[in-house]
């Protein structure tokens, strides 16, 4: 045998490795770098980036159907499994007594999306067409189970960058939110103080919550009902206090394991063919955009509220009624609390924020069900 | 805002960030300071009246303050008395019955939402009793603790 012959059989690896899988494994490290040590979302930016480190290892098939990655992918994100799981378990996680102690706070909750529809327009105006354009536009959503959802019924092509822009603003969103809370806010209106004196919600309140919600959303908004009834399961779970074995396993194992494989099958869509292209440029943008419209449409309707309740409500709350939970909801009231160190809005920002969390699914829906009809 | 102090016949120039914050933030020849001015007007003899060097400025800044209920003093908040800003489990005490404390001192942490808020005196004094425990639950505007 000759080994001049079985070399090319040895190197072939090598042999198909081309420019662009070396550019996508830079990626992957930095991703990797970035989760380790800067911790930034490092449960998902860390499966990301190995996945798409292995999606860019030429012949080693493990993204094909019959690969692992295939098979978690096909099993777990083209059926929308696994965003619903770790739905399951963010319900198990939220508190919504704040929000029914407030239920004012909702308004903010649906100002905080319109960076949805803001960024839909500019991504239609950037020529993506509709499908395309709305998926993008689920990044404004702040919420990453909301935008791989939509996105997977709408766009699957897309499903990459939209998640890895939606993840790694999520963890961006400590440095992205505070100057424009600054920037948008006086001074006086920032150290104005809450008072937090709610009627104490009844435990009867907190059962019937998430059933009543799950099917007023299910029967207005058909499309939001996979996202929102799982939510609701994981709040049920918690509230109901008899399943405290159920509601510990959907804060831990069930939300783990499902973030873990969909991290890791969102990353290995990452290869450079489906990858590195202008679009993805464009999306990271159109993210960023999205983020921003957001937040300054929250703050600037927590100021309409403020100028409206007589200067009673601080506006910094509106800058928490996105999705991104509790993160957004501390911020805002980290803002107030470096301002004014006896201030504390933290639980008019966390009803603002669960309210944002609600308001983003429902929005996914709403949009679901408007563009799949037009498309 | 700038001052100018005199004091034992030496003047400062006191830069203000801003008055209405808390801490007030003040830098006095290079050095940096964290004033958080005693709201107890009975404890506060030796407070120094507000320096007027610029009188309109600061009269626009009073009636502006007015507006928005800031300096007013919260009824239910007395002065006798810290009380909880917002509801949640007391996890750490710092301060125990006969200590005496100043102002913006952390008394107690309450944690909410899975954040840690640190609760700052609101005065200067001496503790005459501590009404809560550790691990105790709290309600918004209840009572901590009580000043002598």
């Amino acid at each position: 045998m000759n080994i001049a012959e079985l070399l090319p059989g040895l190197l072939k690896g090598l042999a198909n490795f081309t420019l662009g899988n070396a550019v996508m494994i830079t990626v992957a490290l930095i991703l990797i770098y970035l989760a380790v040590f800067k911790e930034m979302e490092p449960v998902l930016l860390l499966p990301i980036g190995f996945g798409c480190l292995l999606a860019n290892i030429p012949l080693a098939g493990m993204t094909a159907a019959e690969g692992i990655m295939g098979v978690l992918y096909n099993a777990g994100i083209k059926t929308e499994l696994f965003p619903l799981l770790i739905f399951v378990g963010v319900g198990a996680m939220i508190d919504f007594s704040p929000l029914l102690a407030q239920p004012r706070m909702v308004l903010l909750g649906a100002a905080g999306q319109f960076g949805i529809f803001g960024t839909l327009m500019l991504a239609i105006a950037l020529g993506f067409p509709l499908n395309q354009a709305a998926s993008i536009g689920v990044i404004g959503a702040i919420d990453g189970p909301t935008s791989i959802f939509v996105a997977t019924k709408l766009a699957p092509e897309l499903l990459a960058p939209i998640a890895v822009a939606a993840y790694s603003y999520m963890s961006l969103i400590p440095i992205i939110q505070p100057p424009l809370m600054r920037l948008l806010t006086t001074k006086k209106e920032r150290l104005i103080r809450m008072d937090y004196a709610p009627k104490p919600i009844s435990q009867k309140t907190l059962v019937l919550f998430p059933i009543v919600l799950t099917l007023v959303v299910g029967l207005l908004v058909p499309d939001a009902t996979p996202l929102i009834s799982m939510l609701m399961l994981g709040n049920l779970l918690k509230v109901s206090g008899v399943v405290d074995r159920l509601s510990k396993a959907a804060q831990n194992e069930i939300i783990n394991i499902a973030t873990l494989f969909l991290g890791l099958a969102i990353g290995a869509t990452m290869s450079a063919a489906a990858f590195l292209n202008f679009d993805t440029g464009k999306i990271l943008v159109l993210g960023l955009i999205a983020f921003v419209l957001d937040t300054v449409a929250g703050l600037l309707f927590g100021k309409l509220m403020c100028v409206l309740s007589g200067y009673k409500i601080n506006p910094l709350i509106g800058a928490a009624g996105i999705s991104a939970f509790p993160m957004a909801g501390r911020l805002a009231a980290k803002t107030a609390n470096d301002e004014d160190s006896h201030n504390f809005i933290l639980m008019h920002a966390m009803g603002a924020n669960t309210a944002g969390q609600l308001g983003s699914v429902i929005a996914g829906g709403i949009l679901l069900s408007i563009v799949s009809k037009l498309v | 805002m700038k001052y100018s102090v005199t004091i034992k016949h030496k003047s400062y120039v006191v830069e203000i960030e801003d008055v209405n914050a808390r801490p007030v933030i003040a830098h006095i020849e290079g050095q940096r300071f964290e004033v958080i001015p005693d709201t107890d007007p009975v404890g506060s003899a030796g407070k120094p009246e507000p320096i007027t060097q610029n009188p309109t400025k600061n009269k626009k800044e009073t009636k502006e303050v007015k507006s928005f209920d800031l300096r007013k003093p919260d009824p239910n908040q007395h002065n006798s008395e810290l009380t909880a800003p917002l509801p949640g489990t007391v996890i750490e005490l710092f301060v125990k019955e006969g200590d005496i404390i100043e102002a913006g001192q952390v008394v107690v942490i309450i944690e909410a939402m899975k954040m840690k808020n640190s609760i700052r005196s609101t005065r200067a004094g001496k503790i005459a009793e501590v009404l809560v425990n550790p691990m105790q639950t709290v309600a918004h505007k209840q009572v901590l603790v009580k000043f002598e």
